[in-house]
């Protein structure tokens, strides 16, 4: 078995690497701690998506985060994916790779999308052993992160956190802890999202996600639209006084801003996180940031794709 | 793995991918209030429509985004249609929503209710084409010098290897400007053209993609070349009367410099 624990090392605050800054990028190396790349976007065998990854590569770490694993789901893992996903990792040397605890497809279909788990232990098992396999066959740390899900089962034995909890702590896995998943479930759910927080083994969590949301009203969708909301940023703080210094990452993937608005948040997650490591060592708390953004609230979601679009044919001027 | 949780899974998939509203719909109204909580402001028919929804939102956009010669053509209504018939009928069955499309040519084979069905099938496989350029394998291109070294006697029996990034299409109708066309006018009036046979040459160079209308026997003759015939043979191929011999014989030397320097051969055996 892969050598795993302690959590690895903390990369800063980083934003997700998406197309339409790719040009001010490679343009101008602004300050970024880490980017991380949705691996779906790049398990294909050359081309410009390869080529300006390689580009960052040559001025960032980065982390790769995927979407299609499908890790909980009646199919077994694709060899296919999984062995192109492990090139990949070792073209980018990202610290871990990191999924979903969810579910994507079933009898072969594919749906693309991180649909919700019974939590119950017949999950928790098949969870445990594919978690187990994967990180042994990537050989490097491999972490799952809490999705954000629109229902619950009657099935379920156990809150989402005794789960992923049982889950990370049997496979010997980590965590990417999204702190806006958190919020946008227990809205839509009616839990407490501190006791989310406070219950999750934090010496696991390799990373954390931050990222807006749009609420509806009867429910929250986890649209990755617009700036993280003080709610979620209250949490967060809670999450680094209890886990440390952990790589944090600013999602956006739906009406992207230009760059300097997404890093400006960067910037405004610093703060948050310095204010939780203050908390953590009983040092004063840091003079307070100025918002950037203010929340989107928006109730057009149309059929939102993690990740942003992606670099393909279609945006090419044919010559 | 059969067992409870696979046979839920089972069933949710299959509820994701109706075409209907799931509240409306007796059994999956019965399924959801069976295996899904709700709450107060959702029942569990509406819970697990969300997810129904963005099942459709998710695919069609991506459709949508991957065939804008095709949406260009159609029209929203005709295209929404389209998408709906496709998504029906063929399960997505990759985890890369790139692959999403790759049957649709088929689909629209027996779509005869569309209103230029075979400028239709020409569009999909020309932006299939693209798609599969686009990030096909990289491979450097061959030399024009060390094309130059194959000499004289050989030359009828080497074989040139045609780079990944390379496909060949015949098409009815000239879909490859119609395509420029749409995408350079802003509300999308374009005339649909009428039909005109063309030999494309779709091809990735320095990163970006090309499409080149060739002669009906260079493009025999590129084709034989990439299904890994000879020289001689992939000329043989290519020549089918007197005219194309004389076409064959006068051009040989420029198509292969040409198709060198453009990057559409990257080695020879």
């Amino acid at each position: 078995m892969t050598a795993r624990q302690p959590p690895p090392l903390d990369l800063g605050v980083g934003i997700g690497l998406r197309v339409p800054h790719y040009a001010a990028i490679l343009a101008e190396h602004p300050h970024v701690d880490f980017f991380e790349v949705i691996s779906e976007n790049f398990l294909i065998e050359g081309g410009k998506p390869l080529y300006h990854l390689d580009r960052v590569l040559e001025h960032y770490p980065i982390v790769q985060h995927g979407v299609s694993l499908g890790i909980a789901g009646p199919d077994e893992p694709d060899r296919t994916y999984l062995t192109r996903l492990k090139a990949l990792a070792r073209r980018t040397k990202t610290p871990w790779v990191s999924d979903h605890f969810c579910w994507s497809g079933a009898g072969g279909a594919h749906l693309h999308d991180l649909l919700p788990i019974p939590y119950t232990p017949e999950a928790v098992r098949r969870t445990v052993e594919r978690a187990r396999m994967i990180q042994d066959f990537l050989e490097v740390p491999f972490a799952l992160e809490n999705a954000s899900s629109y229902l619950t089962f009657r099935s379920s034995t156990m809150s989402e956190w005794e789960f992923i909890s049982e889950v990370a702590d049997r496979a010997d896995i980590g965590l990417l802890f999204d702190v806006n998943n958190v919020y946008v479930s227990a809205y839509n759910h009616g839990f407490d999202a501190h006791e989310f927080v406070r219950s999750v083994p934090h010496q696991r969590i390799f990373q954390i996600h931050l990222a807006g949301h749009t609420n509806l009203g009867t429910h929250i969708i986890d649209t990755h639209n617009g700036a993280v909301i003080d709610p979620v940023l209250d949490l967060y703080r809670q999450t680094i006084a209890l886990a440390g210094s952990v790589s944090t990452l600013i999602e956006w993937d739906d009406d992207i801003p230009a760059l300097p608005v997404l890093l400006a948040e960067a910037e405004r997650a610093r703060h948050v996180r310095d204010e939780g490591l203050a908390l953590r060592d009983g040092r004063p708390l840091p003079v307070a940031a100025a918002s950037t953004t203010a929340a989107v609230a928006r109730t057009d979601v149309t059929g939102w794709k993690q990740g942003g679009p992606r670099e393909s044919a279609a945006h090419e001027t044919v010559r | 793995m059969s067992d409870g949780l696979s046979a839920l899974q089972q069933r949710m998939a299959e509820a994701l991918r109706e075409q209907h509203s799931l509240p409306q719909h007796a059994q999956w109204s019965a399924f959801a209030e069976q295996h899904i909580a709700g709450n107060a402001r959702l029942s569990p028919a509406q819970q697990l429509e969300i997810y129904r929804e963005q099942f459709w939102l998710r695919h069609t956009s991506a459709l949508v985004e991957d065939f804008p010669g095709l949406g260009g053509i159609l029209g929203q209504e005709e295209w929404e249609k389209l998408a709906e018939q496709y998504l029906t009928e063929v399960t997505p069955d990759s985890y890369d929503l790139r692959d999403l499309g790759a049957r649709l040519p088929e689909v629209i084979e027996r779509a005869t209710w569309l209103s230029h069905q075979a400028l239709c099938l020409d569009m999909a496989r020309l932006e299939l084409a693209y798609i599969e350029v686009f990030d096909a394998r990289d491979t450097p291109p061959l030399s024009p010098e060390r094309l130059a070294t194959i000499p004289e006697e050989a030359f009828a029996d080497a074989r040139l290897v045609i780079a990944p990034s390379v496909r060949l299409l015949s098409v009815r109708y000239p879909v490859g400007n119609l395509r420029r066309k749409l995408r350079a006018s802003a509300d999308q009036t374009v005339p649909i053209p009428g039909p005109g046979q063309q030999h494309l040459v779709v091809y990735r160079l320095e990163r970006q993609l090309w499409d080149m209308p060739v002669s009906k026997v260079a493009f025999t003759f590129l084709a034989g070349l990439a299904s890994g015939k000879t020289l001689g043979a992939a000329a043989e191929l290519a020549v089918d009367g007197p005219e194309a011999e004389a076409e064959l014989s006068s051009s040989i030397g420029a198509w292969l410099q040409e198709w060198t320097v453009k990057g559409l051969v990257s080695d020879v055996a």
